[in-house]
């Protein structure tokens, strides 16, 4: 096993790839999880997202390479996979004419040493289903059974969890309680791997971000993405003097470019943002600017994404 | 292992139990089947002149000895039908209700899977058989017509109910899985599975026109060909119930 940025890898691949007839689904996937890390999958749809988490979970074999999760090789193990690993499918899937807690202890009494009602009521109770326990999974809704599916997920206290699209469909209320769940998890020490089309959520929740396309096209924290792709640009907000404080800052040799964005707004590239950035403020005011707010221009992960998905399909 | 078959085993009976409708299901074609059989029975000797079985029957009770001993292949409608009620049920409920993944997700072998599957289809459907064929011999001594069924409980008789019921139920279960996998919804899947009933009917056929004897042998023989069948389908079955193929085509 590999190390990655949070330690040792507990999931890892080697050219993993996965074909269906002619059509390449995943394509030679490379890559290393630490322990507690959630590693955020973007992509576009058949991109070989859900396919990936397919093959870790042991669900489908691989066409070629090799996985590792948690020491066990799930094409060859998939069984000894699935008691480390909670797998949260696309689709809820439940018995749609028995209760909740029916549903969970049938899926609970699967794995080995655990008692299978006490841990249905234990899942139930942390997601805020207790009181719905006996109804009929038929009688929820798409929230609710998303929440119970988390449940199913997360019966037999798995170290390692694959959520694929948790929050799809969710009401914002739902999707973020979901997200606060995610956190706590990881907070426990759960490493996930979690295949998302939500940015913002991916952004948010993930260590680093991987962005799909068959194959891996880049994966880094959301900072290092950004900055792999956009150059860092500081937004400076003044009260009046904007002519003349331009005119001051393009003489400094760290401001690559300046350039007043709209009125009272001056948009700046420097050599180095974190190092220059005083020196900066130090010099408007030498200007005789008044320093109203100084923020990075940070580029939205969306537009990151897709610059990383058109550079790859060029 | 054994907790895990059993465990799909509770599960499918619950999904049974909570659909009155297959319950009723249960219940209602072996009454059918073993009360046609009883009617025949008892009406056709009283309205049929003997005579149609060639001159030497004259007896009514003849032509009654004639009907009683198709029961024993008549029966096999029974689990044919309910297993398949139960494997079409069972495996189109997993697909409409995309539950079969996460269950592949659990640490459950396929086999242990299917294993399941097959009990849970396969016994309720040999259970009331047995019980039908219970009570039709029980229905038929009340009737007074101890004396003819004495000639039907033969080695036949038990060979049938032993071997040939427990492979027919194997045989239409197995079918389900299959039309149940090809299948979008139920209704599809019985539609295929039905065709398990074909045998059954050309046996019966042969039976009523006389031209092979169900010797014991015979029976057995028919029994072993039945479970070879099985054996041959049952490797389709399993390759269809493929992990890869339950995620990539049935979801």
């Amino acid at each position: 096993m590999g190390k990655t940025m949070m330690g040792h890898a507990v999931i890892s691949t080697e050219g993993l790839s996965k074909r269906f007839g002619n059509r390449v689904a995943v394509d030679s996937l490379t890559v290393a999880v630490g322990a507690g890390e959630i590693v955020g999958l973007l992509g576009p749809n058949g991109a070989g997202k859900t396919t990936t988490l397919r093959m870790l979970a042991g669900i489908i074999a691989p066409s070629a390479g090799h996985a590792v999760v948690d020491g066990r090789d799930p094409a060859s193990e998939p069984e000894n996979v699935h008691e480390s690993v909670g797998f949260l499918t696309e689709s809820p899937g439940f018995y749609e004419r028995l209760s909740a807690e029916r549903n969970l202890a049938y899926f609970a009494a699967f794995y080995e040493g655990i008692d299978a009602k006490a841990a249905a009521a234990r899942e139930l109770a942390r997601l805020g289903l207790a009181d719905r326990a006996r109804d009929k999974v038929g009688t929820f809704s798409k929230g609710m059974k998303q929440r119970l599916a988390l449940a199913r997920v997360l019966l037999h206290e798995p170290r390692i969890l694959f959520l694929d699209e948790p929050t799809a469909g969710l009401d914002p209320e739902a999707a973020r309680n979901l997200r606060e769940l995610i956190v706590s998890l990881k907070k426990d020490g759960c490493t996930i791997l979690l295949s998302t089309h939500n940015l913002s959520e991916a952004e948010e929740l993930s260590d680093r971000i991987a962005v799909f396309r068959t194959r891996l096209v880049a994966i880094d924290t959301p900072r290092a993405l950004r900055e792999s792709q956009f150059e860092r640009r500081l937004r400076v907000r003044l009260d009046g003097g904007t002519e003349t404080c331009l005119a001051a800052l393009r003489g400094e040799p760290y401001v690559r470019d300046a350039h007043e964005e709209e009125d009272g707004v001056l948009t700046m590239l420097l050599s180095d943002p974190d190092r220059d950035r005083p020196r900066l403020v130090a010099r408007i005011v030498q200007a005789g600017g008044q320093v109203l707010e100084v923020r990075e221009d940070e580029r939205p992960l969306e537009d990151v994404y897709l610059s990383l998905v058109r550079e790859e399909e060029a | 292992m054994k907790r895990r078959i059993w465990n799909v085993v509770r599960m499918e009976w619950a999904g049974i139990a909570a659909t009155p409708s297959s319950l009723l299901f249960l219940v209602v074609i072996p009454l059918v089947l073993v009360g046609q059989a009883l009617l025949l029975s008892w009406i056709v000797p009283r309205f049929v002149n003997p005579a149609i079985l060639g001159p030497s029957a004259t007896d009514a009770n003849a032509l009654r000895l004639l009907i009683l001993r198709q029961f024993p292949f008549f029966v096999l409608l029974i689990p044919a039908m309910v297993a398949n009620v139960f494997a079409t049920l069972g495996i189109v409920e997993e697909k409409v209700s995309r539950t079969l993944e996460p269950l592949l997700a659990t640490p459950v072998r396929t086999w242990e899977l299917l294993a399941g599957k097959i009990l849970s289809g396969a016994l309720p459907g040999l259970l009331v058989a047995w019980a039908s064929a219970a009570l039709f011999v029980g229905v038929g001594y009340a009737l007074g017509w101890g004396s003819l069924l004495r000639s039907v409980l033969t080695a036949t008789f038990f060979l049938d109910v032993l071997l040939l019921m427990p492979a027919v139920s194997l045989l239409s279960f197995i079918l389900g899985v299959i039309g149940s996998s090809r299948a979008r919804d139920a209704k599809e899947a019985q539609n295929l599975a039905v065709l398990v009933v074909f045998p059954i009917f050309a046996l019966i056929a042969i039976q009523v026109t006389g031209l092979v004897e169900f010797t014991p042998v015979r029976t057995l023989l028919l029994a072993l060909a039945f479970f070879a069948v099985d054996a041959i389908l049952l490797r389709g079955a399993v390759r269809l119930f493929a992990r890869e193929s339950i995620v990539t085509r049935w979801s």
